[in-house]
């Protein structure tokens, strides 16, 4: 993946560089939006992470104009401000997603991982969903796990079909809380934790194969 | 019934301060009117009386000097011609014994020395003068008090009648003055409403007049307009503070991580991180409180209902698995204004409280209004406590060990109030046992007052 990094403050800008290239991505930085900008003008990039406060542009501007120069990368708003009114904000400018500072690099990356648009699960047709042994037809509402049918509740369903969409990416809590529940906040109570074990229970069996893997700090892995 | 608005809008103006005051006045003015005709009644009969006395006092000098002059002839003459109906001057001669030689008066004792009032059944009252004249002879003249009682009468009814004539006008005037205060006061306590629910902009309206209310309205407004700048402040220092310590914060996490990443394991970094996170969700939610109380968010038309229960339903399996029942008991289709995210947080909020600090069956009801209950069965919170949990950071005794930041309520109380809501804790069920499972803990949220 190719990453561009918009964000001025220069230890914050190394450390989610650094972080990208361990992880063995390559990112471009832009330390003003003015520059910022004209390389997400410029060159292809997968995914675009800028902070929201710059000098001007600063990063709305910079999606905006973006979006209107028919650019339509994702990309990621840093903020300083984690208050829902900014993030719809944000959201309408055009930005994909949203992540308030201070943030661990396992969020961020897991988020960016998310945004870059690899095809979900190649050759499949688009009404059809597959991982591993697992399958779901979004038509017919069904989900099998080697032929054989899962039953699951909504909010189950839900769980899955996002976990399907990524597979082999680390969802956080906080990412499955926004896309799947739609709560822009955490609960102290695990309640992520309590779904995904009923899921997994479900869509493992009494003695399947793991399918749904826990990375310890971070979130869940659904393994391709 | 059509006729209740009518009678209530009369029982709130007899509450009424002006239609009170004018009631008070107008008594008192009917009671000192009383006081002053009682006593100008009663001055005019002395007046009167003494008066009289001293026509009786010449005409018996009068008399007396004829009776010396002409002898016993001349008092019987007058006796005789005062029998007569429409005399002024009754006059009675008597032997020294009593016996009446000339003239009539009923209930005349014998021999009367000196002032008496006369009454006899059936006739007006008399004042009497009696003397003793030499020879033996009993003189009493006496003339009808009446005509004083008459004019002390007028002269007492003259302000009793004024009395209850502006009686009678104040009443009226106090009942108009009631009306327009009234509905003066019902713009002020409207706009008094919108200020509460969180619309610092608003100003108390004011009549132009000048008059005692626009001072009062003027100072009232000034305060608002205080209170506004306060509160923008402190928006902005809040908005500040998330900024300039958000930055340095996530440096600090930054270098810790990095840290961790470079030596792959170790406990105390590991550890410092976990802290770091803590402080971070403490400082999150304290800007989150203030930002509600200073009732920053947005406000939208929001189905209340089926943001509770989505809210509970991702709470069920976890009550669950932790082997508690729960209950979700949801009015459908209950809408109102408000802010979806900070009232979604305030619902998880309390289920997280819930699940930490009670104990038992949770209950979720949400009725019209909307009032939100959250009830468990767990040990409750003494009454004496109940209004302190809802500061910041402050924990029931037996709950320091468990993890929370002491914030979770303190969240729900300025959500609600930023709603304009309230928040009451109370038993889950009033009449259970105090002890030893206590009777469990009902958090109500009314926002029946909502905008």
């Amino acid at each position: 993946m190719r990453i561009l990094v918009i964000e001025d403050d220069v230890a914050t800008a190394d450390y989610i560089a650094r972080g990208l290239a361990q992880e063995g991505q390559t990112a471009e930085v832009a330390r003003t939006g003015k520059d910022g900008l004209f390389l997400a003008l410029s060159e292809t990039f997968d995914v675009i992470v800028t902070d929201r406060m710059l000098p001007a542009p600063d990063g709305l501007a910079i999606v905006r104009a973006l979006r209107a120069s028919s650019v339509m990368t994702p990309v990621l708003v840093l903020t300083a401000l984690d208050d829902v009114e900014r993030r719809v904000e944000g959201l309408d400018a055009g930005a994909d997603d949203y992540l308030a500072k201070p943030f661990a690099f396992s969020e961020l990356y897991a988020r960016v991982r998310a945004l870059s648009r690899r095809p979900a699960a190649p050759g499949t047709a688009s009404t059809e969903l597959a991982v591993g042994t697992l399958r779901m037809d979004l038509l017919r509402r069904v989900v099998t796990r080697s032929g054989s049918a899962v039953d699951l509740l909504p909010t189950e369903w839900r769980l899955l079909e996002y976990m399907m969409r990524h597979p082999g990416q680390v969802l956080t809590r906080t990412m499955l809380l926004e896309r799947v529940w739609d709560f822009a906040f955490d609960p102290s109570t695990n309640v992520v934790d309590v779904h995904v074990s009923r899921l997994r229970r479900k869509v493992e069996g009494p003695d399947g194969p793991a399918l749904i893997r826990t990375v310890r700090g971070a979130g869940y892995i659904l393994d391709a | 019934m059509p006729d209740r608005p009518i009678l209530d809008g009369l029982r709130r103006l007899l509450r009424s301060f002006a239609l009170r005051t004018s009631l008070v006045m107008a008594a008192a003015a009917l009671l000192l009117s009383l006081i002053g005709a009682g006593w100008g009644w009663l001055r005019a009969e002395t007046a009167l009386r003494q008066e009289l006395d001293l026509v009786l006092a010449g005409e018996a000098e009068g008399l007396i000097r004829d009776y010396q002059l002409i002898g016993p002839q001349a008092l019987i003459d007058a006796a005789r011609a005062s029998v007569r109906r429409d005399a002024l001057l009754l006059v009675l001669v008597q032997t020294a014994d009593g016996q009446t030689l000339a003239g009539r008066m009923d209930a005349a004792p014998a021999a009367l020395l000196g002032y008496a009032t006369l009454r006899a059944a059936g006739q007006p009252p008399l004042r009497a003068l009696g003397a003793v004249l030499p020879g033996g002879i009993n003189l009493v003249i006496a003339a009808p008090l009446s005509s004083a009682d008459a004019a002390a009468r007028t002269l007492a009814w003259t302000p009793l009648v004024a009395a209850l004539g502006s009686g009678t006008v104040a009443l009226l005037l106090g009942f108009v003055a009631a009306r327009a205060l009234e509905r003066r006061l019902a713009s002020v306590s409207n706009v008094a409403g919108l200020l509460t629910a969180g619309d610092l902009s608003r100003r108390l309206p004011q009549s132009g007049r000048g008059d005692e209310f626009d001072r009062l309205v003027m100072t009232v407004n000034a305060m608002l307009t205080k209170l506004e700048t306060l509160v923008a402040a402190q928006r902005q220092v809040t908005d500040d503070i998330a900024h300039d310590l958000r930055g340095p914060l996530q440096r600090l996490r930054q270098g810790l991580e990095e840290a961790l990443a470079a030596r792959h394991e170790d406990p105390v970094l590991d550890q410092a991180i976990t802290e770091l996170d803590a402080v971070l969700q403490t400082f999150a939610a304290l800007l989150r409180i203030a930002r509600a109380e200073a009732g920053a968010g947005t406000r939208q038309s929001l189905d209340m209902s089926a943001l509770v229960a989505s809210v509970a339903e991702a709470y069920r399996p976890v009550a669950e698995e932790a082997g508690r029942s729960f209950a979700i008991d949801i009015v459908p289709d209950l809408m109102m204004n408000g802010d979806p995210a900070l009232l979604g947080r305030m619902v998880a909020n309390l289920l997280d409280n819930a699940m930490t600090h009670g104990a038992g069956a949770i209950r979720v009801a949400l009725a019209a209004g909307p009032v939100l209950i959250v009830a468990d069965e767990g040990p409750g919170v003494p009454v004496a406590k109940r209004d302190a949990v809802l500061d910041r950071f402050v924990r029931l005794d037996r709950s320091r060990a468990t993890p929370g930041t002491g914030l979770g309520l303190a969240l729900v109380k300025a959500a609600a109030q930023a709603h304009g809501g309230s928040m009451v804790l109370g038993p889950a069920r009033p009449d259970g046992p105090a002890q030893p499972d206590g009777r469990g803990l009902a958090v109500t949220v009314d926002f029946h007052r909502a905008g």
